[in-house]
């Protein structure tokens, strides 16, 4: 995970569940730490279907809980796209 | 294929006065839905909005844009549609263009952007002849009994 790629992905998250970056660790739990309900958690999916240009196919969504899995599934894409 | 007022009842629980959409005149696979409301002129919220000078509230606007989200949705799902779930509202960001009156045919189109089970995100752009009104996107939930 590159640094660049962190804070990038960190500050989509943050704008769009509305807290202040440095809240958004690696390991906060979206749902019981950051208090992301259903409706949040699909714009995050949708924001990154968008700038990164993937599919997050609806079975994975319940696994992606923090910022460290959401960069763990985008990096892959990315890098095979790169 | 068209959808006329009792097919559309069928999908949407809401009903006159609060029921926004006349007509689907076209559907494009789940991607799309192109939905009709006709601005009558005795429509029951001009006599508040406002006496003497009728304008289409900017809210009923994205209430029917909501509808027409909906429509897709259970295009896009019709296995939970079928099951009458509740639909919520729960972001909206819209602008408004031209204000909307009476006799006005109002065409609602909604486009998916992201649909999951349990909610869904849509754009939609509203028109009158031809020319934008309004313009959303919509963040809804749907919630099963």
């Amino acid at each position: 995970m590159t640094n660049n790629n962190f804070e990038e992905v960190r500050r989509l998250v943050a704008e769009i569940i509305e807290v202040p970056v440095e809240r958004l660790s690696p390991d906060a739990d979206f749902f019981k730490d950051l208090g992301v309900d259903s409706l949040k958690a699909i714009e995050i999916v949708a924001a990154f279907e968008k700038k990164y240009r993937i599919i997050i196919p609806e079975k994975d969504i319940p696994n992606i809980k923090n910022l460290r899995q959401i960069i763990e599934y985008t990096e892959p894409v990315k890098t095979a796209k790169a | 294929m068209n959808w006329d007022k009792e097919k559309i009842k069928s999908i949407l629980p809401h009903r006159e006065p609060f029921l926004f959409i006349d007509e689907v005149i076209e559907i494009d696979g789940t991607e799309k839905v192109v939905a009709v409301k006709n601005i009558k002129n005795n429509e029951s919220f001009f006599e508040g909005h406002f006496p003497g000078r009728p304008i289409m509230p900017g809210v009923l606007i994205i209430e029917a844009m909501a509808q027409a989200s909906i429509i897709l949705f259970s295009v896009d799902r019709p296995e939970i549609a079928k099951t009458h779930p509740d639909y919520y509202l729960g972001k909206v960001k819209a602008e408004f263009v031209s204000p909307v009156y009476p006799g006005d045919k109002l065409v609602i189109e909604t486009n998916k952007v992201k649909f999951l089970d349990y909610a869904g995100i849509t754009d939609a752009v509203a028109k009158v002849n031809n020319k934008v009104v309004a313009t959303a996107n919509l963040v809804f939930s749907i919630k099963k009994e």
